[in-house]
């Protein structure tokens, strides 16, 4: 065995025992930023709400995400529907974490049924023009 | 001279080792050789990875001496080295689908050495890719993409591995991801719990430079997503 494959044997064995620690942290904590990520999967679009706004829905028996209290400072999550983003003013952000960890309120759009119907693995994608659309990709 | 002629120029070179059955093409070039034309437009290191089932390792042993251009590198005599800029780097790495199926260990030997990498275990040999003249053989992608799932990745490396994956999803047909529903009943909790979170962190990167946009595709992940929370024991 040479040193540099003893070596990577010993950081892979490192990472599988971080990896398991991890796992068995998901239903404490740390599991937060995984719960986070699983919501925020299910949402098309994401958009700031002021803490006003996110009064507002609150009061109108809206209740937001369990995970945003599992941050600190907590923030207020919700999934609403179209018409409730009409009557609020609200920002639009990417869904990404690095954006949304700066609101305190944000308010997501869930995937319309639609959006998924021509879903991976569909019968009609042929086989070859195989990776869609790539970015900066010029032939398209 | 233009990535892709030097990853076929490369795969040409290893050709007799491809041709010793059971050998495969593993790792991000797969999506490379998988567009149309093999355009390899795809931003990945300069290497390409041939698993080497660890019961194939004498037979590929005793055809790396027919290879020209690549000689191995002392520090490390599984990776071989391209002597001419027109190659790219050749990599061998170990399977074990057999008794050690899963885990991660060196395959002792003067002149091949093999990281076997436990998470190879789940490649299966797919339809190989026919590129002027040239047969490639890959990966069926339901292995490949678990395979991708499950190793841990960090850093800018990791995400690119992540839009990979994406690419793969891409050209999933149906049958494909029905073996992948099986691959993941078949993985512990621990492993689908990170098949899990590897694919929300896929469904939230941003776009890179010429690789795949999970942007327009964030449904299709939530959908699969379900797809396959749906299969868990209750």
């Amino acid at each position: 065995m040479t040193a540099a494959q003893r070596e990577r044997v010993r950081r892979m064995s490192e990472r599988a025992l971080i990896r398991s620690w991890e796992y068995r942290q998901r239903a404490h904590a740390k599991g937060a930023w995984f719960r986070l990520r699983r919501v925020l999967v299910d949402a098309a679009r994401a958009f700031a709400i002021s803490d006003i706004d996110a009064d507002r829905l609150e009061a109108n028996g809206q209740r937001p995400l369990v995970v945003g209290r599992e941050l600190s400072p907590a923030k207020r999550i919700f999934f609403v529907s179209q018409a409730q983003l009409r009557d609020i003013g609200a920002r639009e952000l990417p869904v990404r974490l690095t954006e949304l960890m700066r609101c305190s309120a944000i308010a997501l759009l869930a995937h319309e049924p639609s959006a998924a119907r021509d879903g991976l693995g569909s019968e009609d994608r042929s086989p070859g023009p195989a990776l869609g659309r790539s970015v900066g990709d010029k032939s398209k | 001279m233009q990535f892709r002629e030097r990853l076929l120029l490369t795969l040409r070179a290893v050709r007799t080792v491809l041709d010793e059955p059971g050998i495969m093409v593993a790792g991000s070039q797969v999506p490379n050789l998988l567009e149309p034309g093999a355009r390899a437009s795809l931003v990945v290191s300069q290497d390409v990875d041939i698993v080497v089932p660890v019961d194939k390792h004498e037979a590929v042993r005793q055809r790396l001496s027919t290879l020209v251009g690549l000689v191995p590198s002392a520090e490390e005599p599984s990776v071989w080295l391209p002597e001419c800029p027109e190659l790219i780097e050749v990599n061998f790495i170990g399977m074990d689908s057999g008794e050690r199926a899963g885990e991660t260990y060196v395959l002792e030997h003067a002149e091949l050495p093999l990281l076997v990498f436990g998470n190879l275990c789940f490649l299966r040999l797919g339809k190989p890719i026919e590129i002027d003249g040239l047969v490639v053989p890959v990966p069926r992608p339901a292995g490949l993409l678990v395979e991708k799932l499950l190793t841990d990745r960090t850093g800018e490396k990791g995400d690119r591995d992540l839009l990979v994956v994406m690419g793969l999803l891409l050209v999933a047909q149906p049958p494909d991801l029905e073996e992948l529903d099986l691959l993941y009943r078949s993985l512990t909790p621990e492993q689908r719990y990170f098949v899990l979170s590897n694919l929300s962190i896929l469904s939230l990167l941003e776009p890179r430079s010429q690789m795949p946009d999970p942007v327009p595709h964030r449904a299709q992940l939530a959908q699969l997503m379900a797809r396959l929370e749906r299969l868990e024991p209750a």
